[in-house]
Formats: C-alpha cells, sequence, structure tokens
C-alpha cells in the first residue's frame, strides 16, 4: 500500500467571500454548510460595529468561550475596534487570522471559535477544542506483575505527555505526519535522536508519507498498512498499551508510532523474538527473567507442536509411543469412534470458541463462562465418548502454552498455525508436521521488518545479542544496546566502570 | 558475460557462513549410508581412509581457492568463459549445470527411497518430492540471502540431532577395532575413493565465492568446516564399526539409521522415525543451494529469469521422479553421480589450476612486453 506514490493534492481553489456583512455571513454558512445545525452563530454589537461570534458548540470549551466573549463585549469604548486591536484586547495569544472558506471550514471541525467583525477582511480564530478522552487507566490487554501499570489514552496529547515523562530528554523527537485524505489523523512517530538509525526513521517516515488511504481506523490498522508483506501470517510490527514498553524499545533504538484516538502503539523493526519479551523480564532478578524468557519460548514451540504431534503419533507413528504410554492412550482412545485428527479438531475448536466467547462477553460472566466449559463440557465430552482424556489435556496445555505471549496479536498468530499443522499431521503423520515446521521456519527466515531481517538474531547471527532476546544477564554485561537494530550509538555506560571490582576488606 | 560477477552490498553474506554451507552441503544422504562403502574397502581402519580422503580434499579445495584468487570476482561459469571462450565455457558450464542437476537428483532419490523403506512404504514418489519442492522453491525464491539463512539454520537444528548417538556410543564393542593398522593401501585409498559422494557438495565453494563479503577470511571457515564433516564422518563410521559386527556392518545400508534406532527415552522410542523425518532439514540446504547454484547458472550463462528456471526445474524434476521405481535404479543412479562427482569435484579442479595459472603468466608477460 505505502509503495503507491502518492497522487498530488489538486490545488483546490480558494474562495475567498470577504469582506461582508454579518447576516450575508450567516446567509452564507446556512446554504453552504453542511452541518449548519451544528453551528452556532451569535451576533453581537460592539462599539457601534457588528460582530459575529461563530463555533460547534459540543466541539468547544465552554468556560474558555465565555473568557473571551466577555473581554469583546465590555471592550473599551475607545478603542477602534479591528482585528488588530482585538487580537490584543482578548486574552489569549493563541489567536490567528484567516480569510478563506475552506480554513474556516476545516478549522470549525476541530473546534475554533471564530470572531468576525463586520467588513474586515479577515475571520479571527481561536482554537479551544475540547476532545473527550478516557484518563488514562490500568492496562488491561497487557497485564503485568511488576512494573508500571499505565496505559495509553485514546488522546495523543494524553500519550505524548506520559511518554515524555517516561523519557526526559532532549533527543526524544516526535515528528507529526497527517494520514488520511478523507477524515485525516494525527500520526505521530517517537524515536531518539542520537539512537535510532537514521535508515530506519527515514524508511518510516517515507512509508507514512507516501501511504495514500482515505482514512485508517487506528494504530492497529495503520500498523497493517506499514508493514512489510501484507500476505503473511506474522506481525511485523510490536504493538503495545505500556507506554513503558514502548520507552524501552524507544530507548534500545526503536521507532515508535501514535496515532491520535487509539490507545496503542507499535514499535519497529521487530523481530519474532521481540514478542515473546516482556519489560517484566527486566523487572526481575535476571535469572528469573531469563527463565520466564526461556519458558515464553518453550511454550511457543510446545504450543505449535503438541497437538499435531499427538495426532501424527496416534494415527500413524504410534510406535514412537512407549509402550506404557501407548496402553494409557489406547484405553482412553478406546471410546472414540473418531480418527485422532477429526478429534483433535473438535476440541480445538471447543477451546477456540471458549476463547473467543470469554473475551466477547462482560469479564464476570467470561469467568464462569471459562470455568463452565472447560471443566464440565471436557468432562462431558470425555464421558460421553467423544474424546480421550489425554487429548484433553494435551489440547488444554497447547492453549494454556499460547496465552503466554506476552503480545496478543503473536499469541493469535500461533493458535492459528497449529491448525494447518493438525490437519498436516493427520494426512501425513509426522511428515507433516516436519513439513510444516520447514515451511514455518523458511517463512520466518523470508520476513523482514522495516527491511530488516525478522529471525536477528539467530539469523544474520548476532552472538553478542543474545543475552537481550533469549536471556537476561546481570546489568554489567550488557553495556550495549541490540546491535541488530543497528543503533547510531551502541554504548550504553562504560563496560570498564561497571565491572571494577574492589578487593576484599577495602 | 562478464567474467567477475557484481554482487550488490545487500546481497553478500559474511565469511563465516561459510563453515555452515560448507559443512552443510556436504552432510547429506550420503553419510546416512556411507560407513558400509568405507568399510567395505577399509575395513578396520576406515577412518584412516576417511583422513586421507580429507587431505585430499583440502588439497582440492586449496587448488579451488588459488583459481578463484586468479579473479576479482569470478565463479566457475566467468572462469570457463576467459579460460575457454564463449563457446567451449559455456559448454562446460552447461556440462557443470548438468552434474549439479545430476546430484540434486540422486540426493532426492536416495532421501524418497530412506523414507519409503523406514516410514511410508506405499506413499508415491511424487507426493514426497511435491512436499520437499515447495520447500524448495518456497526457499530458493527469496534469493541466496534465505538459501543461505536455511542453511545455517537447519544445521544447527539437525546436528543437534546426533546427540542420540550416545547410546551406541555406551554400547562399543572394543574388540571391533582391533587389530588396527592392518590395510593395506590401496585398500585405504579404494576407501578413500569410497568418501567422494559423501564428500562431495564442497564445489559449491566455486558458485558462491563472489558473494562472500570478507574474501579474506574465507579460507578459515572452509577448512573448518570440512573438518567438521570429517569429525562426524569418523565418528559415525567408528560408532558403527564398533557397534555392529563386521559381517553385519557388510550388509547393512543405512547404519545411521540403525544406530539412532538403539536410544529410546521413557516418554519416546523409535528415534529413528524422527530422525529419518528431521533428515528433510539436512536434505533441503543441500537442494537448494544446488537449486541456486543450476538457476544462477543458467542466468549468468543465458540471462534466463532465476524464477522462471526454478519453476521449470522443479517441473521436470517433479516428472522425472516417477521414472524410478526399483531399487537397483536408484543404485545405478547414485553410483554414476559418485563416479562423476569424483572426476568433477576432486580430479577437475586440479586440471584447471594449471590453465589458470599458465594463462595468467601469459597475460603478465604480454602485459610486460606490451609496456
Amino acid at each position: 500500500m505505502w509503495r503507491r506514490k502518492k497522487t498530488e493534492k489538486t490545488n483546490q481553489s480558494e474562495t475567498n467571500i470577504f469582506p461582508l456583512k454579518v447576516d450575508a455571513l450567516e446567509k452564507f454558512f446556512k446554504e453552504k454548510f453542511n452541518y449548519h445545525d451544528d453551528l452556532k452563530f451569535t451576533k453581537y454589537t460592539v462599539n457601534k460595529k457588528k460582530v459575529a461570534v461563530f463555533y460547534i458548540d459540543y466541539l468547544i470549551e465552554g468556560n474558555k468561550l465565555g473568557q473571551i466573549i466577555e473581554p469583546l463585549v465590555d471592550l473599551n469604548p475607545e478603542i477602534d475596534l479591528t482585528n488588530k486591536n482585538l487580537l490584543n484586547e482578548l486574552p489569549y495569544s493563541s489567536g490567528t487570522s484567516t480569510n478563506t472558506i475552506e480554513d474556516i471550514h476545516k478549522k470549525l471541525i476541530i473546534g475554533f471559535v471564530f470572531i468576525y467583525i463586520e467588513m474586515e477582511k479577515a475571520v479571527l480564530a481561536y482554537p479551544f477544542s475540547m476532545k473527550e478522552t478516557r484518563s488514562v487507566e490500568k492496562a488491561e490487554t497487557e497485564s503485568l506483575v511488576l512494573g508500571s501499570k499505565i496505559a495509553f489514552s485514546e488522546s495523543i496529547l494524553i500519550n505524548m505527555n506520559v511518554i515524555r515523562w517516561q523519557i526526559n530528554s532532549t533527543d526524544l523527537v516526535f515528528e507529526k505526519f497527517t494520514v488520511g485524505t478523507q477524515a485525516p489523523r494525527e500520526v505521530r512517530i517517537v524515536y531518539m535522536k542520537s539512537i535510532a538509525n537514521e535508515d530506519d526513521v527515514n524508511t518510516m517516515r517515507q512509508r507514512i508519507q507516501e501511504l495514500d488511504v482515505d482514512q485508517i481506523e487506528g494504530t492497529i490498522v495503520l500498523k497493517q498498512y506499514l508493514e512489510d508483506s501484507q500476505m503473511n501470517l506474522f506481525p511485523q510490527f510490536d504493538e503495545t498499551e505500556l507506554p513503558d514498553r514502548l520507552a524501552y524499545n524507544v530507548t534500545r533504538g526503536k521507532i515508535g508510532v501514535l496515532v491520535d484516538g487509539s490507545p496503542t502503539s507499535f514499535t519497529a523493526p521487530a523481530t519474532l523474538f521481540s514478542f515473546l519479551e516482556s519489560t517484566e523480564d527486566l523487572y526481575m532478578r535476571w535469572q528469573a527473567g531469563s527463565f520466564l524468557r526461556i519458558l515464553r519460548f518453550l511454550a511457543m514451540i510446545f504450543s505449535i507442536l503438541v497437538t499435531p504431534t499427538y495426532v501424527a503419533a496416534a494415527t500413524y507413528q504410534y510406535a514412537i509411543i512407549p509402550s506404557q504410554l501407548l496402553i494409557s492412550i489406547g484405553q482412553s482412545r478406546a471410546a472414540v469412534p473418531f480418527p485422532p485428527i477429526f478429534e483433535a479438531l473438535l476440541l480445538e475448536f471447543l477451546i477456540e470458541l471458549l476463547r473467543e466467547a470469554g473475551a466477547r462477553l462482560p469479564t464476570k460472566v467470561g469467568q464462569t463462562m471459562g470455568i463452565v466449559g472447560g471443566i464440565v463440557i471436557g468432562q462431558a465430552a470425555v464421558e460421553a465418548g467423544l474424546t480421550s482424556n489425554i487429548l484433553i489435556i494435551v489440547v488444554a496445555m497447547s492453549a494454556l502454552s499460547s496465552f503466554t505471549t506476552p503480545s496478543y496479536l503473536f499469541g493469535t498468530t500461533i493458535r492459528l498455525i497449529r491448525f494447518p499443522l493438525i490437519i498436516l499431521a493427520g494426512l501425513l503423520g509426522l511428515a507433516g508436521i516436519v513439513f510444516g515446521l520447514c515451511w514455518l521456519i523458511i517463512h520466518v527466515l523470508r520476513l523482514t521488518s522495516l527491511g530488516r531481517p525478522y529471525l536477528v538474531p539467530i539469523y544474520p547471527l548476532r552472538l553478542a545479542d543474545f543475552n537481550k532476546v533469549f536471556f537476561r544477564t546481570p546489568f554489567s554485561f550488557v553495556s550495549k544496546r541490540a546491535k541488530s537494530y543497528r543503533p547510531k550509538d551502541l554504548l550504553r555506560f562504560n563496560k570498564k566502570d561497571a565491572k571494577q571490582k574492589r578487593d576484599i576488606d577495602e | 558475460m562478464d567474467i567477475n560477477v557484481t554482487v550488490k552490498s545487500n546481497l553478500q553474506i559474511r565469511a563465516f557462513y561459510l563453515f555452515f554451507i560448507i559443512a552443510g552441503v556436504q552432510i547429506g544422504v550420503g553419510i546416512i549410508g556411507a560407513p558400509r562403502f568405507v568399510f567395505l574397502e577399509a575395513e578396520r581402519d576406515s577412518w584412516l581412509a576417511i583422513l586421507i580422503g580429507f587431505l585430499f580434499i583440502c588439497i582440492v579445495v586449496g587448488a579451488m581457492f588459488m583459481i578463484l584468487q586468479q579473479y576479482e570476482n569470478a565463479d566457475y561459469y566467468g572462469i570457463h568463459i576467459d579460460l575457454f571462450g564463449n563457446w567451449l565455457g559455456k559448454l562446460m558450464g552447461t556440462i557443470l549445470i548438468l552434474f549439479l542437476a545430476g546430484s540434486f537428483l540422486s540426493i532426492l532419490m536416495t532421501y524418497i527411497q530412506v523414507i519409503q523403506i523406514f516410514l511410508y512404504h506405499g506413499l508415491p514418489n511424487w507426493i514426497i518430492t511435491s512436499l520437499i519442492l515447495i520447500l524448495a522453491l518456497y526457499t530458493v525464491l527469496g534469493g541466496i540471502r534465505v538459501v543461505v539463512g536455511v542453511t545455517f539454520v537447519f544445521f544447527i537444528i539437525t546436528i543437534s540431532l546426533l546427540v542420540v548417538l550416545y547410546d551406541p556410543l555406551l554400547r562399543l564393542n572394543m574388540y571391533n577395532y582391533l587389530p588396527m593398522f592392518q590395510t593395506p593401501l590401496p585398500d585405504l585409498l579404494k576407501g578413500a575413493k569410497a568418501t567422494a559422494y559423501t564428500f562431495s557438495g564442497f564445489e559449491i565453494l566455486m558458485f558462491i565465492y563472489p558473494f562472500i563479503k570478507d574474501k579474506q577470511k574465507a579460507k578459515l571457515p572452509v577448512y573448518l568446516g570440512l573438518t567438521f564433516t570429517t569429525i562426524i564422518f569418523i565418528l559415525i563410521t567408528m560408532i558403527s564399526i564398533g557397534y555392529f559386527s563386521a559381517l553385519g556392518l557388510k550388509n547393512i545400508d543405512w547404519a545411521l539409521l540403525i544406530l539412532v534406532k538403539s536410544a529410546s527415552f521413557t516418554f519416546l522410542e523409535r528415534l529413528d522415525y524422527i530422525v529419518v523425518i528431521t533428515w528433510i532439514m539436512v536434505i533441503i540446504p543441500n537442494l537448494v543451494l544446488l537449486m541456486w547454484a543450476i538457476a544462477y547458472g543458467i542466468k549468468r550463462l543465458y540471462n534466463f529469469q532465476q524464477r522462471k528456471t526454478h519453476y521449470i526445474f522443479a517441473g521436470i524434476i517433479l516428472i522425472v521422479v516417477n521414472f524410478f521405481h526399483f531399487d537397483y535404479q536408484i543404485t545405478k543412479l547414485t553410483d554414476t553421480i559418485a563416479r562423476i562427482s569424483f572426476w568433477v569435484v576432486y580430479i577437475y579442479p586440479l586440471l584447471l589450476l594449471p590453465i589458470v595459472l599458465i594463462k595468467k603468466k601469459r597475460k603478465s608477460q604480454g602485459g610486460d612486453n606490451a609496456s
């Protein structure tokens, strides 16, 4: 999408109708504006001149309005009422004058208040916009045990405020863009000027500038427009609703993107493994942090593999199951009339239903739903002879492991991958699984994120980055930023100072 | 056609991947059955035969490096054109491509045979072939970066499979190795020659060399790769000799797969199933490197799109595999390729080296005369 060159904007003819009478202006709005019902058009007479004040009342802050109406009405009678004098008199510095209808049009719908003095050549405009937003709340989709719980809100101003306080550095840049031809939205890219890779910033900038769409529905949609390839399963940028996760990524040299009206952000470039990272790993001690990271990594592999392996082993290669285990599997499968592939798909389908129902229902009902579904239906399915006991354990474990990924999008991808693998396993046995796995590995090798390889630091191999990706080491070993993202400035602190050791009894 | 290859910097690969490329391409289907072939000739002193083979390869690779260093950034195709002129050079290049295609087919057929005997008895050739070709095509269409990536990642994954050999290693019969140093030299040389098929594959160096970023560092990873393969080869052969009786080993076609059968865990048995099926990850790097070299060669020689070559080649292979029904056909194919590969891979570079050197000398002399 972003590859398409932006079509040159047709130069809209700018209409200037000023100067004119106030009544004529009111008539003009009534006839020409699509939303004249919303328009509040008030007329005053100040110092013998007619003045019109117009705005859309639900878009502006009422008390601020009073603060300019009052001085306007009580204006010193000696002052000649002109635009210039009025700009001086009113207690707001943000007033500007404008004289084209198109400009007025645009500004009205983002909450400007206009003052027009009869027969003047321009209109004064004051930005009193009021945006209703949710205040910052606790993170919901990415819940944390440790660390700051604050989450992004829908207002980009609040979000920028939060990030600024997280990274209080003069290096931090919020670059502003507008995306969308019909309903434009403000988009900001966030990066550290002295750390982020110049090429990456340029690529991101270029992609956003060249994006030619009528409108975007939010960050996640923008993310999909900007990604390297839309024809694949894996998310290529890392989305988050946690300011501290964004701050962590940005200070390591990645680029963040915020969209107005969207309570999530995303960072780029991402790697396969960045989806398994959580800021929580950093708050734990390094041993626990490493353990959790490795656990998540294994959970991902386990979640993809365990059900297909069951299907393959139960259908074709039962010789790989030791005889002790084979007896119990055989016993539990004895009552089941279906082939393993059907049995597994049925149960996976059930688990997905439970998950989806739990996500749609209100929280309290959702929890009950999970318990009822998990225990009652599972138990009943076994007793009815629809599935085997062992498969219930297998499917539950695989579902559980798929929920350990910190990124919800990535977790969904993993759950999605399982289905083709189960079918392959049912058709070809172990060969199907290995085929699917090989395909996945090649697929991931081919992927890029913002032009950078997706599987870094495994390929291209960067051993020095392993302790930032797969496990954690004490901070004295992490004096450098991850080389994989090619930051401008690799060094975080001096390694020598950190490693200095005092002698005993000193 | 240019003799030297110009490679964009984003397509270049670091020299250290040559280790994985060389080791990955050498360890393939050959090694599954290699212990028997070497043992038939060199008996208990097979390891000596393999070492002799290794030394010979080192000489060959040394010759390859000397040839390559006479040029700025050339590969086999360019060198042929330079030495033999346009027509003959293209003919030589085409013969090389046919040899590579033959190796491709023999690797594929051997693996299909293994799968059919160990796992899926009735599965038609074309199903297994299409599965493998899907993976290979998907890789090669991603370009050299993905080809090397697949070689690297699959090598790391599969090499860990050999851990399973711990079990036969614990059950060795030491008397099987005695008496040592009894094999006469001609038999040892014959044994060394028997390693030719297994060890071949390193000729890929002559094709991939222009893509190496830091060429001055290229030698070490290549020799390390060769050493690694040799160690693995000796290890497997020696375990086979210690584990099987002499008479038994002479009749076992795929010693490695029987060896991995002996390990078992409380949750997993019959690891040979898993090894056989995961061996696809060993085959894929072989196949994609060959496929890449073939398509790139055709592009170099005849200026034909790589993408089209891949599709056409895959189509031809998919048809050809259906003509192999019986064991002896595959054995004949492999034997033929093994015999040809001895000449193409091992002897040819040694013959080429003097020609290159003489030509270079003449050129420099001619240059002197002119000045």
